[in-house]
């Protein structure tokens, strides 16, 4: 579904993001990239939604060489691919709702059925009757819920979050990895980058570490031992609360 | 339409200023329009009316009169030609100093002006004002036409008032043409520039959209219908000023323009001229607001 062919992307100041990558991934994969602050976790997102052009190597998405899609048809590309920013990009003056369901009418949804489709994305996500609140009036678990549900409102092939953690306690991590898990079974591919080993191992997902740019290590897709969910984990523990 | 009403909402004051600009934009080319469609009318009822008139001489006689008359009616461009009395010419008179008693008194009271001290006359109407040398010409010709002191055949004929007219109507269009152009370009400019300031101000936001897979045509979508309504509020408004200053304006020009322009104004002209403006001012913003976005898709290529 995807593949990256010896890809590599420097700036313009010499920096190597990413050097001579080259990885599979197959559909209905669930992959999380680990590595340290510039490693390149984020730069594989931007090239796999163009917003970076590599240097060198070529990058297959659905069969399709990305560096021969036209500028025109580049929306197209990113329609196909959910996208999680690690600094949310949701929309500060639009409320939870609005900013979801730009993401339909972008898509091109009959404008009819969006308003039915986004209160059953905020039940899915858990942000039920959150759907009329500001980002502003929102927890940062929740906001970043509610830019989950709006990367998967389109209904994507593919889903990267990067570091869709990263500013959240323990306990909400644990519960967006399980939604992340939870639309991974429903059959989207998800990439996740992150940088908090603990909570892969609780899922045993294929790990990929990267290291200036470079695969280090690739578990190779292991499959996600049942007995040991996370959910599971959550479900034992006496309910706590997603706000910070 | 929603988001670019919401973004009407979240600026009022540009949204103000953009649709005061377009208003007083079209009230202006709404006036000078009316002027100029006016001067055109009062031009034009110069030029359909030309009346050509030749004194005759006391010694004419109605047979010699008939035969001009002939002559002048077969002639093309000629519309009519009617023959005026000493008689009628008196009664005509009469009815120019109707309201001088002095002039008046000169007829009827002390018999000063009389009937035989005035010359008859063959009054003609041409279609056109190019047929006027032809009617001259015929006149010229005539043997009963009187020949003033000058030795010059006794002919007047508007030409003057139609050339000054002519003149006085093409420097309105024209000082009304760069007055529209230089009001037009600022209301263009305006516009332009409170959709870039709002495109600017919403960078981050179009970046997200981009990323989500909008194309230009969803992003600039909202900022062309936000400047369709500056156009469509404008236009109407400035219209409706229009429609104020005719109305208020009527009772001082009716008088003035009585046979030339029937007051008051019939609905079907105010409906064109409404319609007219208001597509106007639509493709004005519509234009404005598409070179705006335009600017800024080629900007975030």
């Amino acid at each position: 579904m995807i593949e990256f062919i010896n890809v590599t992307k420097s700036y313009p100041n010499g920096d190597v993001v990413i050097d001579s990558l080259d990885l599979v991934v197959n559909p209905g994969d669930f992959i999380v990239i680990t590595g340290k602050s510039g490693a390149g976790k984020t730069t594989i997102g931007r090239l796999l939604i163009k917003d970076l052009i590599p240097n060198k190597g070529k990058i297959i998405f659905d069969g399709e060489d990305l560096a021969k899609i036209p500028p025109k048809k580049i929306p197209l590309l990113r329609r196909k691919i959910g996208f999680i920013f690690q600094d949310f990009k949701i929309i500060p003056d639009k409320t939870i709702g609005e900013n979801i369901s730009i993401a339909l009418e972008i898509a091109g949804f009959n404008p009819s059925k969006i308003q039915q489709k986004v209160t059953r994305l905020l039940e899915m996500v858990g942000l039920p009757k959150k759907e009329n609140l500001f980002p502003m009036q929102l927890a940062g678990g929740e906001i970043q819920r509610a830019s989950i549900a709006r990367a998967i409102a389109a209904d994507p092939q593919v889903l990267f979050a990067d570091e869709p953690t990263g500013n959240l306690d323990e306990q909400t991590s644990i519960e967006i990895f399980d939604l992340l898990k939870k639309i991974n079974a429903d059959g989207t591919t998800v990439i996740m980058s992150t940088h908090d080993v603990t909570l892969i191992d609780l899922h045993k997902a294929r790990h990929i570490t990267l290291q200036k740019g470079k695969i280090i290590s690739d578990t190779g897709g292991k499959k996600k031992s049942p007995e040991n969910t996370t959910k599971e984990k959550i479900d034992a523990k006496p309910e706590s609360k997603t706000k910070k | 339409m929603k988001t670019a009403l919401k973004n009407i909402r979240r600026s009022p004051f540009q949204a103000l200023a953009a649709i005061l600009v377009v208003t007083f934009t079209i009230f202006i080319i709404g006036i000078f329009s009316l002027v100029a469609i006016g001067s055109r009318t009062i031009l034009l009822s110069f030029e359909t009316k030309p009346q050509v008139i030749a004194y005759l001489k006391d010694d004419h006689n109605m047979s010699q009169v008939g035969n001009l008359i002939n002559t002048l009616t077969s002639t093309e461009g000629i519309k009519n030609a009617i023959y005026i009395s000493k008689d009628q010419a008196l009664e005509l008179y009469k009815q120019s100093v109707a309201n001088d008693p002095v002039l008046l008194g000169s007829v009827t009271d002390w018999g000063i002006v009389t009937a035989d001290i005035l010359p008859a006359s063959i009054e003609v109407t041409a279609n056109n004002p190019s047929s006027f040398p032809v009617v001259v010409n015929l006149l010229e010709q005539s043997e009963i036409v009187n020949v003033n002191p000058q030795g010059k055949k006794d002919i007047d004929f508007p030409q003057d008032i139609i050339t000054e007219l002519t003149k006085l109507t093409t420097a309105i269009r024209f000082s009304g043409l760069v007055l529209v152009l230089i009001i037009s370009l600022v209301c263009f400019l305006t516009i332009v520039t409170i959709i870039s300031m709002k495109i600017a101000s919403r960078r981050s936001e179009i970046g997200t959209m981009k990323l989500l897979g909008a194309n230009n045509s969803f992003i600039v979508k909202p900022y062309l219908q936000e400047a369709l309504i500056y156009g469509f509020l404008g236009g109407f408004f400035g219209w409706i000023l229009n429609f104020i200053a005719l109305l208020y304006s009527t009772p001082f020009i009716a008088p003035r323009l009585s046979g030339i322009i029937s007051f008051p104004i019939s609905y079907t002209f105010l409906a064109i001229h409404f319609a007219s403006v208001l597509g106007l001012s639509l493709f004005m913003s519509f234009f404005a607001g598409l070179f705006a976005t335009t600017r800024f898709v080629k900007r975030s290529k």
